[in-house]
C-alpha cells in the first residue's frame, strides 16, 4: 500500500542477530580440479563413430547422432528443405511402422525420439529407459535406414511450415532476428528464409535426394551416456547399425559470407509499443584464432550479462532496457557480431546511440585489467559447466568432431584464455569492433521514436509482406 | 530475473510433474530444519565437483496487495542489487540519500495526485503545479544520480559470476519465489554467505531504474507478445475475486511502488519459516549443515503471514473475451480447477497428458494430424508449477488454427474431444501409456542437479514435506477411469469455462 507520510527513517528491514560476516568480494577459492573421465572413442567397420560414458545413476540412456550437413545445403529455389526432411525423418514412418504406430510405441513407453536440422549438422536425439533401449535403437535405426517418408505426412509438415511462415511477422523479436540475418548475408545461405514460394516447390523426391546426402554411417558421430556397459553398447551398435552400408560422399564447398550490404538502417514497422533493436555486421568464423581475445573483450563490452558494461549502463543505470547485450556467433562461414535491445519507443534512440557509444567507446580505448580479469575468472571457472554431467561430456566431444576440432580443442581454449593479455584483447576490439559499416535492425512504430530513424543513417523500409 | 511466464510459454526447468515412490528414489535426501524454522534438503551427488543451491521463498505474486502490484517481482529484481556489505562502497552514506529519494517521491507523488484538483479548482495555478512537479523529477534524479557513486554497480552478479556461477538467476511465480545458481563445488560457502546476506541485510539501491527495467520487462513479455497478451486477457476473465486473476503487474502500480512497500512484503513472507533450501551436487550433508548454522540460524523468527482467504467465486456462465493485435488468430479455453491437495487433481493431472502429452494425445492427434485444422494444440495447468498449485487455478487448451480455419471451428472440435472423455472411458492400453510416462518422467526429473534442488525446495513450501513427491506419484498412478470420467463431467461445462481468442488487426488499426 502507499504510505502517505514522507519518510524521515529508513526503511525497516527486521536485521539478523548475529555478528557481521566476511564480506563476500573478500573470500577467497582454490582453482578448481577436475579431471573429468575420457569418454571411450570407437569406430565401427562401417565408418560410424562412437563416443560413449557409462553412468549408472539413473536406468537411462541418451544417446545423440550427429550427421555432417544441415540447413546450408537447401537448394536455391527450395529454401526449407532440408528442416522439412528432418521432420519428416521423425514424423513419417519407419520400417514397418506407419507414422502413428511409430508415435505410439514410442509414446507408449515415455521415450523421445527427436530429428532436427541445424545450420552445419542433422542431429537425432533418443532419450529412453534402459529397458526400452532395443525397442529405441530399433525406432532409430528404421528411421535412418528404412525411412518411409509418407507422402500425407510430409503435405502436412509442408503445410504447417507454411503456416508458420505466414506467422513470421506476429512476433518482433522474430522479425529482427530474420530480418537482420537476410540483411546481414544477403545470397548465402546463412540469409535463407522458407517462403511459401520455396516450399511450394518441395516434392517428396526431394526428400528422398537430400536425405541421401547425408545419413550415411560414414557421416555420423554417435554420442551415447547412460546405463550401459562398453560390451553392451557395442553389441547394440552391430545389432542395429552393423548392416548399414557406407555411402557417403563428399558435400560441396560452401564459401565463406562476405559483407556486401549496404549501411544504415533497416526498419520493419510493427504495431508495438517497444523498439526491438538488432545491430551489427559479419565478423569472424569459429577457427579464429582471435575468437578466445574476443569472447572476453565482448564479455566486458556486452556478452557478460550484468558484468557487462552495455547491460551495466543500459540497463541497470539508465533503466531503459529488460533485455540489452552483444554476442560474438560464432559460426564456421563467418559468424556475426551483434548487438539487441528491447525499449520503449520513445527511447529508442537514446537506447541505440548508448550502445552505439559504448561500442566506439570500448574499440577507441579498449577495456580495463580489471573487466579482462573478471570476464576471464568467470570463464575460466565457468568452464567445468560444460563436462559437469556425462551426457554433456559425449556430446561436446562429438561436436568438436563433427565441427573439426581436436578432441582436445575445450582444453586448448582454456589454456588459451588463461594466456590472453589485455593488449590482445584490445587490439581484437579495434579490429573488429565497428559502427560505421553496420546493419542497425529496428522493429517497431516509428511514429512513436523520439528521434527519426535517418538520425542513423539511410533508412530502408523492409518490406513485411508474406511470399 | 524473470517471471514465469505460464500460458503457451512454459517454465521450462522442470517438465515432469512427478514423483518418487520411496524405495524408487534414487537419491538419498538428507534433511534439516534451524532453530529459527529454515529448512535445508540437501542430496549428495558427486558427479561432478558442481553443485545447484536453490532457495524457494513462499512469497509469490499472488500474495501481494492490491495498489502494489509488482512487488513481489519488484522485490525479485532488488534481490540482486546487493546487501549492506556487498554492491555498496559506503552503506551508511548511501542510506542517507535513499531516505531523501524515498521523501521527494512522496511529495511527488502526491504532488500528481492532486493535479488533477488543480486543473478542477485552480486552472490558473496549473502551469505553476506542473513546473513543481517537473521540479520534484529533477531533484530525484540528482539524488539517484548523488546515490550511485556509492554503488558498486552489479557487484553481487560479479562476485557469483567470477567464481565461474551457471544457472544464475530468479524467477517470481503466483505462489513462490525462487533464487538458483550452480556453482563449482568448492565454492559452496560463497553461495551460503552471498545468500544469508542478501536474505539478512537487503539493500534496495538504484531502486528507481530498476523499477523501469521492470517495466520494460512488461512491456517486453506481455504487451508486445500476443500470446502473452491473450492469456493476460483469459486470466482476467476467468478470475473475478482471486489474485491469480493477474498475470503480470499493472504498469500504473509498478511506476508508483516505493520501498516500503518491499520492505513490507519481506519483513511478511521472507521469513525463515517461510524459505526453504535444497542443495544437490558434490556436498557433504555434515558442511551444509555447519554452514547452514553459520549463516542462516542467526535470521530471526517472525510472525507466520496469513494465507490468502480469498476464494474465486463460483462460475455463473460461459465467458468470453477478444484481443485485436497485429498477429494471427489464437485461441485459449479455460476450465476453474482445484489445487494441488484436492482428491481431483490426480485425474486432473492425468487428463492433461491424455489430451496434450506427445503426438499421440488426442487432442494433436485429432486436431493437428487427422482433422489438420490446427498448427499446433496444447494444453496446460494455471498457474502451473510443476508440483501442484496451493490455490485452485485452471486448466487451459491452447490452439493455432491453421490458414483459412475459423477460431470457431477450432473450439467445437476441442469440446468434441472433452465431450468424449466424459461419454468413453479411458481404456486400459492408454492409460497405461500415460502410468508408464509418469514413471518415466519421474527417472528422468532428477536427472539434472538443478531440477532436482527445484522440485525439492519447492514441495517443503507446496505440502510442508518434501516426501509429498511419493505422495504425488502414488495419487497420480492409482487414478481410474472413472475418475476421468467424474472430473471431466464435473469441470469441464460450458458454465465453468472462459476462452480467449486473438483477432487479427491489420497496421496501423486502432488496438
Amino acid at each position: 500500500m502507499k504510505t502517505l507520510q514522507i519518510f524521515l527513517a529508513v526503511i525497516m528491514i527486521i536485521p539478523a542477530l548475529g555478528l557481521a560476516q566476511v564480506n563476500p568480494r573478500d573470500m577467497k577459492f582454490p582453482a578448481i580440479e577436475f579431471n573429468p573421465a575420457e569418454p571411450e572413442r570407437f569406430v565401427t567397420d562401417n565408418g560410424m563413430v562412437i563416443y560413449f560414458l557409462e553412468d549408472h545413476q539413473l536406468p537411462v540412456v541418451t544417446l545423440d547422432a550427429y550427421f555432417k550437413g544441415g540447413t546450408i545445403y537447401d537448394p536455391a529455389d527450395k529454401t526449407g528443405l532440408t528442416g522439412i526432411m528432418a521432420a519428416l525423418l521423425r514424423s513419417g514412418g519407419a520400417g514397418k511402422r506407419t507414422p502413428d504406430q511409430v508415435d505410439q510405441d514410442l509414446d507408449f513407453v515415455g521415450a523421445r525420439i527427436s530429428s532436427q536440422a541445424a545450420d552445419h549438422a542433422l542431429i537425432l536425439e533418443l532419450n529412453i529407459l534402459k529397458k526400452d533401449i532395443d525397442l529405441g535403437l530399433t525406432l532409430l535405426a528404421d528411421m535412418l535406414l528404412k525411412p518411409k517418408f509418407d507422402s500425407a505426412r510430409l503435405a502436412l509438415e509442408l503445410s504447417n511450415a507454411m503456416d508458420n511462415v505466414r506467422r513470421q511477422n506476429d512476433d518482433p523479436h522474430g522479425i529482427s532476428r530474420r530480418v537482420f540475418y537476410q540483411t546481414v548475408y544477403g545470397s548465402h545461405p546463412y540469409g535463407q528464409f522458407a517462403t511459401l514460394e520455396s516450399l511450394g516447390k518441395i516434392a517428396r523426391t526431394d526428400i528422398m535426394a537430400q536425405s541421401g546426402r547425408f545419413y550415411h554411417p560414414d557421416n555420423c558421430i554417435l554420442a551415447v551416456a547412460g546405463d550401459l556397459t562398453y560390451k553392451e553398447l557395442q553389441d547394440l551398435i552391430k545389432k542395429y547399425f552393423g548392416v548399414w552400408p557406407r555411402g557417403m560422399k563428399p558435400l560441396e564447398t560452401i564459401a565463406k559470407a562476405q559483407a556486401g550490404f549496404k549501411p544504415g538502417v533497416y526498419y520493419a514497422e510493427k504495431d508495438i509499443n517497444q523498439a526491438n533493436l538488432r545491430l551489427g555486421h559479419l565478423c569472424m568464423t569459429d577457427d579464429n584464432p582471435d575468437r578466445h581475445a574476443m569472447e572476453v573483450m565482448n564479455y566486458a563490452l556486452g556478452g557478460g550479462g550484468f558484468s557487462s558494461r552495455i547491460t551495466g549502463q543500459v540497463r541497470t543505470s539508465a533503466g531503459l532496457a529488460y533485455s540489452v547485450g552483444t554476442y560474438n556467433y560464432l559460426r564456421p562461414l563467418m559468424g556475426p557480431l551483434f548487438g539487441y535491445c528491447q525499449t520503449k519507443a520513445e527511447s529508442m534512440s537514446q537506447a541505440l546511440q548508448m550502445i552505439l557509444d559504448i561500442i566506439e567507446e570500448v574499440k577507441q580505448k579498449g577495456i580495463t585489467a580489471e573487466e579482462m580479469d573478471l570476464a576471464k575468472d568467470a570463464l575460466i571457472n565457468g568452464y567445468v559447466f560444460n563436462y559437469d554431467t556425462p551426457a554433456k561430456l559425449v556430446n561436446a566431444k562429438a561436436m568438436l568432431e563433427l565441427r573439426g576440432f581436436p578432441s582436445d580443442q575445450l582444453e586448448k581454449d582454456l589454456i588459451t584464455l588463461q594466456a590472453l593479455t589485455l593488449e590482445k584483447c584490445n587490439e581484437v576490439a579495434k579490429f573488429y569492433l565497428d559502427t560505421k559499416n553496420i546493419a542497425i535492425v529496428v522493429v517497431g512504430d516509428e511514429k512513436l521514436f523520439d528521434k527519426p530513424l535517418a538520425t542513423f543513417g539511410p533508412v530502408t523500409k523492409v518490406s513485411m509482406e508474406i511470399k | 530475473m524473470k517471471k514465469i511466464i505460464t500460458g503457451l510459454v512454459l517454465f521450462l526447468l522442470v517438465a515432469a510433474i512427478t514423483a518418487p515412490a520411496q524405495d524408487e528414489f534414487r537419491f538419498q535426501v538428507n534433511e534439516f530444519t534451524l532453530k529459527n524454522g529454515m529448512t535445508f534438503l540437501v542430496v549428495e551427488r558427486p558427479t561432478a565437483p558442481v553443485f545447484s543451491g536453490v532457495i524457494c521463498a513462499g512469497a509469490g505474486s499472488a500474495l501481494e496487495k492490491q495498489g502494489a502490484i509488482g512487488t513481489a517481482h519488484l522485490l525479485e529484481h532488488m534481490m540482486f542489487k546487493g546487501s549492506r556489505m556487498v554492491g555498496t562502497s559506503d552503506y551508511e552514506s548511501e542510506k542517507d540519500f535513499w531516505i531523501k529519494e524515498d521523501s521527494v517521491w512522496a511529495r511527488l507523488e502526491r504532488a500528481v495526485r492532486e493535479e488533477r484538483y488543480v486543473r478542477l479548482n485552480h486552472p490558473e495555478k496549473l502551469a505553476e503545479h506542473l513546473a513543481y512537479i517537473e521540479s520534484l523529477r529533477t531533484l530525484l534524479d540528482s539524488l539517484a544520480q548523488a546515490s550511485s557513486q556509492y554503488v558498486i554497480q552489479n557487484e553481487f552478479d560479479l562476485l557469483y559470476s567470477r567464481q565461474g556461477a551457471a544457472d544464475f538467476n530468479a524467477s517470481t511465480a503466483y505462489d513462490f519465489t525462487h533464487y538458483y545458481v550452480s556453482l563449482p563445488s568448492n565454492r559452496l560457502e560463497l553461495w551460503f554467505n552471498m545468500e544469508s546476506d542478501r536474505l539478512k541485510y537487503p539493500a534496495f539501491r538504484e531502486f528507481f531504474t530498476e523499477r523501469a527495467v521492470v517495466s520494460e520487462e512488461r512491456r517486453l513479455s506481455v504487451e508486445n507478445e500476443s500470446d502473452a497478451k491473450l492469456f493476460e486477457q483469459l486470466i482476467g476473465t476467468a478470475f473475478i475475486a482471486h489474485p491469480y486473476q493477474l498475470f503480470w503487474e499493472w504498469q500504473s502500480e509498478v511506476n508508483n511502488l516505493t520501498r516500503q512497500d518491499l520492505a513490507d512484503f519481506f519483513n511478511a513472507y521472507y521469513t525463515p519459516q517461510n524459505l526453504t533450501a535444497a542443495i544437490v551436487g558434490d556436498v557433504k550433508t555434515a558442511e551444509v549443515q555447519k554452514l547452514a548454522e553459520k549463516y542462516f540460524a542467526d535470521i530471526p523468527v517472525r510472525p507466520d503471514p496469513d494465507p490468502i482467504y480469498t476464494e474465486e467465486i463460483p462460475q455463473t456462465g460461459e465467458r468470453r473475451v477478444e484481443v485485436h493485435f497485429e498477429a494471427n488468430p489464437a485461441l485459449i479455453i479455460a476450465y476453474h480447477k482445484t489445487s494441488f491437495d484436492s482428491p481431483d487433481e490426480p485425474a486432473f493431472r492425468v487428463i492433461e497428458r491424455l489430451l496434450g502429452e506427445g503426438r499421440t494425445s488426442r487432442l494433436y492427434k485429432s486436431l493437428v494430424i487427422d482433422k489438420q485444422i490446427c498448427l499446433s494444440v496444447s494444453v496446460d495447468v494455471f498457474p502451473g508449477n510443476s508440483l501442484g498449485d496451493k490455490y485452485p487455478g485452471v486448466f487451459n487448451i491452447y490452439a493455432y488454427p491453421k490458414e483459412g480455419i475459423s477460431s470457431h471451428e477450432v473450439e467445437q472440435a476441442i469440446y468434441e474431444e472433452l465431450n468424449k472423455l466424459i461419454q468413453t472411458p479411458v481404456d486400459t492400453k492408454e492409460l497405461t501409456k500415460i502410468k508408464n510416462n509418469i514413471d518415466a518422467d519421474f527417472i528422468w526429473y532428477s536427472y539434472n542437479n538443478m531440477g532436482l534442488a527445484y522440485n525439492l525446495a519447492t514441495t517443503v513450501n507446496l505440502a510442508k514435506d518434501w516426501r509429498y513427491l511419493s505422495t504425488m506419484r502414488k495419487n497420480l498412478l492409482a487414478v481410474t477411469p472413472a475418475d476421468i470420467q467424474r472430473v471431466a463431467a464435473q469441470y469441464f461445462t460450458e458454465t465453468n469455462r472462459t476462452v480467449a481468442t486473438l483477432v487479427p488487426t491489420e497496421k496501423g488499426e486502432a488496438r
